[in-house]
């Protein structure tokens, strides 16, 4: 009798046990996936070379300015969707891709031309 | 209440305009960015449950929340009201149940750093109600993929002289894909522990899981999840069904 309680017991628990195993499982994969190419979906950091890319197309632009683009783009974009890749649309359309996205991401003129400036960069790096 | 509902609406009235401040991929899970500083927003939740175990019972909650972001990192939200309606075999009606507030604060990004983490408080008090809850919400973006974990802590104290008391520790586990620039598709899991009077002795477990869609336009957006009860735990709903209708003020 007691050893048939303890396997029903054993079998609760297993079952219990179950959906923690699943959920745990799902985290571990996440975990695992956020450890490697964790960069590789990030658009490109504020680089000398990317300096040189906007002096070579005679645009100046401070390299303080194209940080704070970066800083701006992978924050501010995300708070409604994922951030698109920069090469996906071509450079005369972000202009106005920019510009309808100014007002809903709360961004002052200095911020959006920050944004604009550092997107047309990393797509012509 | 009333004054304090009026000083919103007043305060909202004379505010310089303000934006949008950002689009729920999930319903039972919460992200970790936060609202922009300065943006406001108005989210409406709806929220079915159905329960047939004992007895069949469905009630509606309703949550009206005003969002805003005080810094890039902190956001405040009011809930200015939950309230439900209830249908069971003896009775049915609506009643008022709690206001509240909720605190977030950003640490990370989920771009660029390897995992991005928010933490969450909150106080609630209501009807013969207290509740404390926080929270940490981790999240990864892999391009158009999100990945969201929440881990909640909760302790309610409720009833007649606040005597009853609970305790709830929850985990939630989500995935959102960005099908096109306006539309994201995903799933929730939830996984609940209660502990009635702070202690473990009715091993109350419930698991639920079930998919979202999420639709944003230029200032407004609705996510929808629907969620069925994996485990058979008594007076938990069988299935429950959320709308978050978010637009910018």
């Amino acid at each position: 009798m007691s050893r048939i309680s303890k396997h029903g017991q054993f079998l609760e628990s297993a079952y219990e046990m179950k959906h923690f195993a699943i959920l745990t499982a799902a985290i571990i994969c996440l975990v695992d996936l956020c450890g490697c190419e964790t960069t590789s979906f990030a658009p490109p950091p504020v680089t000398v070379e990317l300096m040189r890319t906007r002096a070579r197309a005679r645009q100046h632009v401070e390299i303080a300015t194209l940080r704070e683009g970066r800083v701006l783009f992978v924050s501010r974009c995300i708070e409604c969707h994922t951030l698109p890749a920069i090469s996906r649309y071509k450079a005369s359309q972000w202009p106005s891709i920019i510009d309808e996205m100014t007002g809903r991401a709360n961004l002052k003129p200095a911020e959006r031309d920050a944004v604009l400036a550092y997107i047309l960069a990393a797509r012509a790096q | 209440m009333k004054k304090f509902l009026s000083l919103c609406i007043l305060i909202l009235a004379f505010s310089p305009p303000i934006s949008f401040s950002g689009v729920r991929h999930f319903t039972f899970l919460y992200e970790a960015p936060t609202s922009a500083r300065g943006s406001a927003e108005l989210e409406n939740w709806v929220t079915w449950k159905r329960t047939t175990d004992p007895e069949r019972l469905d009630q509606v909650d309703f949550r009206h929340e005003i969002e805003y972001g005080v810094t890039d990192r902190f956001q405040v939200s009011v809930y200015l009201a939950d309230w439900f309606y209830e249908v069971d075999p003896e009775h049915s009606g609506f009643a008022y149940s709690d206001s509240a507030i909720e605190l977030i604060y950003n640490l990370t990004n989920p771009v660029d750093d390897p995992v991005g983490l928010s933490i969450y408080g909150e106080i609630k008090a209501g009807d013969r109600l207290v509740e404390l809850e926080s929270k940490l919400i981790a999240q990864k973006n892999f391009g158009p993929l999100i990945l969201a974990y929440n881990a909640t802590l909760e302790a309610v104290w409720e009833g007649n002289d606040l005597t009853e008391h609970e305790g709830e520790f929850s985990q939630a586990l989500g995935a959102s894909y960005e099908i096109s620039p306006p539309i994201s598709v995903g799933v929730e899991l939830l996984h609940e522990f209660v502990f009635p009077e702070w202690r473990d002795e009715e091993k109350i477990r419930n698991f639920f899981v079930g998919p979202n869609v999420s639709y944003r336009s230029r200032n407004w957006f609705v996510t929808v999840t629907a969620l069925a009860q994996a485990t058979d735990t008594e007076d938990e709903p069988d299935f429950q069904a959320r709308t978050i209708f978010g637009i910018g003020l």
